[in-house]
């Protein structure tokens, strides 16, 4: 028993240090890394203000040209909410709107930092600001 | 039927739970994007999906938003699940292998006999882990039949007690008829036993999906304790180790016969005398090993659980 915990919890941590090398789990799980991640997209969207889930896809499909499907949103709102990453304000005309909690934000905040990390190197790699390929 | 109705018949994949915290949400969402308009099948679909992976989510058999005794549970029943396709591919596997004792020439004989042995010591030990977890969950079984929830469940009941029945009925008419023709090759088996034999293992998969799908139905309705839960885990462990000791009994006698006796294979295919690799064989094998990846999914997240379980902090008690 404790054999087979133990093997479990091996490839576990390989597993999670493979795919999310230093970046904090929650990042993967929650699907904060790549830019067109519904969570990130969700998240991105209401550090604006708080959104209801109509008001929120077709904020995302003007920032990201992303449209997001009914499934892809409710569940993406349901983990993050699970998460506390987010929380639902009272209803208004039967829609819960969403805003953004501390812990989303800094979530949120951490996956900026990432993703600047790699668009810096990638933009000093191409020289675009030297304009050599403006 | 109304656009209202038909934009919540959208939301029947997901759970009850989650329909309760997210049902209206959608619904309006639904209402706001495609007003009166009819739903594309790209949404239909991304709601199919999403509904599924939630129901399984809240049944603790994906993801960790379900409780650890939820999951626990779940995870049981993926392993009975598996369970149910080796008993699939058990029946395919013994029809196939019922006259190998007799033709078996006795040469090379220890190692599918060793293999075959295992299979069925492997065999027995996973109907009497299933007999003890069938005694642990038994007092909550009969709370719930007392209950009166169990109303709700009548017709699923119904509909497996009678496909089982016809299941049976239809399986102990083939196999009589298969042995009042004897020993024979395949090849010479009438065509109408083989049109019966398919029809036969349709019914049975049949009652076995309903059975199964009845048993889950069950299995969450049960008022089980903490304690049994994690007896129920131990014995799903148990249980996939027995599947993974039949699954090596029956590949270890294929790789053997290939090796050693072929023709004992071809004889299984009508018209072909040599064939180490029968299609029916392989479809068996694959089921076999869908149900070994069911079983070791199952037993990774108890062991999960169980890990988890056990360095959480116990609450201190003040006498």
């Amino acid at each position: 028993m404790q054999r087979v915990e133990g093997i479990y919890y091996l490839l576990r941590y390989y597993s999670r240090r493979t795919i999310t090398g230093d970046m904090r789990k929650t990042g993967k799980v929650m699907g904060l890394r790549r830019a067109n991640d519904p969570p990130l997209l969700i998240l991105t969207s209401l550090a604006e203000g708080p959104k209801h889930g109509y008001a929120l896809a077709q904020d995302i499909a003007e920032f990201a040209g992303v449209k997001l499907s009914p499934g892809a949103l409710y569940g993406a709102i349901a983990r993050l909410e699970e998460r506390g990453l987010i929380e639902a304000l009272p209803e208004v005309e039967r829609r819960h709107p969403y805003q953004v909690t501390a812990a989303g934000s800094a979530e949120l905040a951490e996956a900026m930092r990432d993703m600047r990390r790699v668009v810096d190197v990638g933009t000093h790699r191409l020289g675009l600001l030297k304009g050599r390929l403006a | 039927m109304g656009r209202g109705t038909v934009r919540r018949s959208n939301l029947k994949w997901y759970p009850r739970s989650w329909r309760d915290r997210y049902g209206e949400d959608l619904a309006m969402f639904l209402q706001d994007r495609y007003g009166t308009g009819p739903i594309p099948m790209s949404a239909r679909v991304s709601m199919v999906w999403s509904g599924s992976t939630e129901r399984l989510r809240a049944g603790g058999i994906f993801g960790t938003s379900a409780d650890a005794d939820t999951r626990i549970r779940g995870a049981s029943l993926l392993v009975l699940c598996a369970w149910g396709l080796f008993v699939v591919a058990g029946i395919a596997f013994a029809s196939y292998s019922q006259h190998w004792p007799i033709t078996m020439p006795r040469t090379h004989p220890w190692l599918p006999v060793a293999a075959m042995g295992a299979a069925q010591i492997a065999v027995t030990t996973g109907v009497l882990i299933l007999m003890v977890a069938g005694l642990l969950v038994l007092p909550a079984l009969v709370h719930l039949l007392r209950s009166e929830s169990w109303r709700s469940m009548w017709a699923l009941v119904r509909a497996a007690v009678i496909s089982a029945t016809v299941a049976g009925a239809a399986s102990v008419v083939i196999i009589a008829w298969n042995h009042h023709l004897g020993p024979s090759p395949t090849a010479t088996t009438p065509s109408a036993l083989r049109a019966a034999s398919a029809v036969g293992g349709l019914l049975v998969v049949g009652a076995l999906a309903a059975s199964s799908v009845t048993a889950v139905a069950i299995v969450y309705r049960l008022d089980l304790s903490h304690r049994v839960t994690h007896l129920l885990g131990v014995l799903a462990m148990a249980m996939a180790g027995v599947l993974f000791v039949i699954f090596a009994g029956a590949m270890t006698w294929w790789m053997t016969l290939v090796v050693h006796e072929p023709w004992f294979l071809g004889s299984l295919v009508p018209r072909y005398q040599s064939a180490p690799a029968p299609l029916a064989v392989i479809m068996l094998g694959l089921v076999m090993v869908i149900g070994l990846v069911l079983a070791g999914v199952g037993t990774a997240r108890i062991a999960m659980v169980m890990g988890r379980t056990r360095k959480a902090p116990t609450p201190t008690r003040y006498c």
